[in-house]
């Protein structure tokens, strides 16, 4: 009940909320120099043109006048139309979001699975090599870049061995893609039984997949480490050593009072990938909603910007919700 | 309770026996600390041993020795710690967590931190009660429901299904206490364990311990910094001074009759008669123990002469079980 409660209060909150995002992401995006008008039309157009153009696009209102017309657009479900790709925003972002969250979500839990383990073991062998090791590996992971990562990969994996696919997007051109269902590729290929395209698919998300799951598994490693260290040396852990219980189980109590720390990271992690990948995505072709984002601000076309930003924002609201309901489930404090 | 008669323990075989224990913490580029110093302590099957002593003496190192869970980089540099015929240090790891919670349990203050927030306190005292005596969940719960309420706790039902934020802090210590004897272990040692509660708690608390200890024979090391404490709880007091014990006797010998000026000194402070406190204390003393060819305590006594400064003092019998460490032991206080 108290759960329902609290779910109830938060979704309150989301609409002024996302009023408040798109309002500072338009004024932000308008600071920008650059007029769409301009772009659109070219350098060789009349000054007529321009001057029409500008008008139908409510370019000469105040910059007030043109969030209203945004927002009363935004509450019909039209998110305006980008001029590059000349369909209406909603239509892209609902193609170039799954592609996106396909990569970052593999992504984290590859990086789940190298940071925890390496984490707890690290935190628990003070002086061994796994210690060692995962400090190189924290340094490393924090100081290489996550896109030369990736030209790295397909130097070895492409180019030399030849053993990955070339880096051209999500899946291979000879391959018969699904009916776009839910834009989630390996979703997609399951529903349709398309066992082709789901091996394609799977052999083109490696690379991308890895490359940004070791990056990011330093901070998850980092983050488990450091708090297992606390936790470790925290007065409950010594006195279950007091009380004699086995070694496992005095790993595995520190490692759920740990929990909260790693499940925030995670979160804070997703919400940064799905702008934070966007090189990785331009490296691998990938089509991802970063890409579509920073097009859009290169070219003075606003909707698809505030379109991600918007997405961005719904999305890191439910990432956010979901840890709350976690930390609601690992402890009874918090329940109380 | 102080009205019961002493028990009297025979001289056969303790339960524990430290001999000659030395632990030391090295300290970087500096002379390691000597926290204990040469300390021998025997305890009998059922016997409750007080251990008086301020904050640094070595109370708490010695306990956490006996467990073998020294806080880096603390280490045992000689001596031996027999339990129950066991030589503990020579024990490997495995097996002596076997024995910790098993056969030597021990009672922690504070304990809504030493508590693991996230886990019922039911579940935590059986945890303990099916690692050590290979029990099925069902059997170790029951145990745990029987522990809480031997431990008292109002609404035992209630309180097993408890987080431990939810418990008060005198709720709490009989949670802890209940863990530690859920195994029926033969020795238990209690570091400080009530310092954190009321007063008046702390005094229901302690009766329950000391109750619930007695039935069923176990021996105790009784750790406090409260001497007045001792006198209604244990049937022996050693008094422990920079690592040394300096006065050990059975409770009666010793109240009656404290030879060591330290110990005199501790008894003044909680005695509510100003001339002698004021006779015992000395303002502004270097507490700096001199060890190595001096009396540990030369630096503080209002009675050191320059041989106590010279000499260092030895443990020596001057009643029946009554050891003093004292060259110019105390004849009257006052």
């Amino acid at each position: 009940m108290r759960v329902l409660r609290y779910i109830g209060r938060r979704m309150l909150f989301i609409v002024p909320q996302l009023v408040g995002i798109v309002l500072v992401s338009f004024l932000l995006v308008k600071m920008i120099p650059g007029d769409p008008a301009v772009m659109m039309v070219g350098p060789m157009a009349s000054a007529e043109t321009l001057a029409k153009l500008r008008t139908e696009l409510g370019l000469d209102g105040s910059i007030m006048y043109q969030f209203w017309i945004y927002l009363t657009n935004l509450v019909q479900g039209d998110l305006g139309t980008s001029w590059q790709t000349t369909r209406p925003v909603l239509n892209d972002l609902f193609v170039r979001f799954p592609a996106t969250l396909e990569l970052i979500t593999l992504s984290l839990l590859l990086a789940l699975l190298i940071g925890i383990p390496l984490g707890v073991a690290a935190a628990y062998f003070r002086r061994s090599v796994v210690k060692k090791f995962s400090d190189y590996y924290g340094l490393l992971a924090g100081a290489l870049p996550d896109f030369w990562l990736g030209m790295i990969l397909i130097y070895f994996f492409y180019t030399i061995f030849q053993i990955a696919p070339a880096p051209l997007g999500r899946i291979g051109f000879a391959v018969m893609t699904p009916s776009p269902v839910t834009n989630f590729l390996i979703i997609d290929c399951i529903l349709e039984g398309n066992w082709q395209a789901l091996w394609s698919t799977l052999g083109h998300l490696i690379l991308p997949v890895v490359t940004l799951g070791v990056i990011t598994a330093g901070p998850i490693l980092k983050m488990t480490q450091s708090t297992m260290e606390r936790m470790l040396e925290s007065d409950f852990i010594r006195y279950a050593d007091m009380c004699g219980l086995p070694k496992s189980v005095v790993i595995r109590q520190a490692f759920r009072n740990s929990l909260p720390s790693i499940v925030t990271i995670v979160s804070v992690l997703y919400g940064f990938l799905v702008g934070g990948a966007v090189l990785v995505e331009i490296v691998f072709s990938w089509g991802g909603a970063g890409q579509y984002a920073v097009q859009g601000v290169l070219n003075a076309d606003i909707n698809p910007v505030l379109g991600f930003v918007l997405f961005s924002a719904v999305l890191s609201l439910i990432i956010y919700l979901i840890v709350d309901l976690i930390y609601f489930a690992i402890d009874p404090r918090i329940r109380g | 309770m102080a009205n019961e008669t002493q028990k009297v323990f025979d001289t056969g075989q303790p339960v524990l026996s430290i001999d000659g224990l030395n632990v030391s913490y090295p300290v970087y580029g500096e002379d390691p600390v000597q926290a204990v110093r040469d300390l021998d302590l025997h305890i009998q099957p059922g016997e409750i041993v007080g251990l008086v002593g301020e904050s640094g003496s070595g109370k708490t190192t010695l306990a956490r020795s006996v467990m073998g869970l020294l806080v880096q980089p603390g280490r045992v540099d000689t001596g031996t710690i027999q339990f129950d015929g066991k030589d503990l240090r020579a024990l490997p790891e495995k097996q002596l967590r076997a024995v910790r919670g098993k056969d030597i349990a021990m009672v922690i203050p504070n304990p809504r931190s030493e508590l693991d927030p996230l886990v019922t306190v039911g579940r935590q005292i059986s945890n303990v009660a099916r690692a050590h005596l290979g029990i099925k969940r069902d059997e170790a719960d029951q145990m745990a429901m029987d522990m809480l309420n031997a431990v008292q706790i109002p609404d035992p039902d209630r309180r097993f299904k408890a987080y431990p934020h939810e418990l008060s802090g005198g709720m709490a210590q009989r949670v802890v206490m209940a863990i530690s004897l859920v195994c029926s272990p033969k020795f238990v040692i209690s570091d400080d364990a009530t310092s954190g509660l009321d007063v008046t708690v702390q005094a229901q608390v302690l009766d329950l311990l000391r109750a619930l200890v007695r039935s069923h024979n176990t021996a105790m090391l009784f750790i406090t910094r409260d001497i007045g404490i001792t006198a209604h709880f244990c049937d022996r007091v050693a008094v422990i001074y920079a690592g040394e014990i300096v006065e050990i006797a059975p409770m009666q010998s010793f109240f009656e009759n404290p030879m060591h000026p330290y110990s005199v000194m501790l008894l003044a402070a909680f005695a509510h008669n100003p001339t002698l406190r004021a006779k015992w204390h000395k303002p502004l003393a270097s507490a700096a123990p001199a060890h190595g060819g001096a009396c540990a305590y030369a630096g503080r006594c209002v009675h050191a002469e320059d041989h106590c400064r010279q000499n260092s003092a030895e443990l020596r019998e001057l009643a029946p079980g009554h050891l003093v460490r004292c060259h110019f032991p105390v004849e009257r206080p006052l």
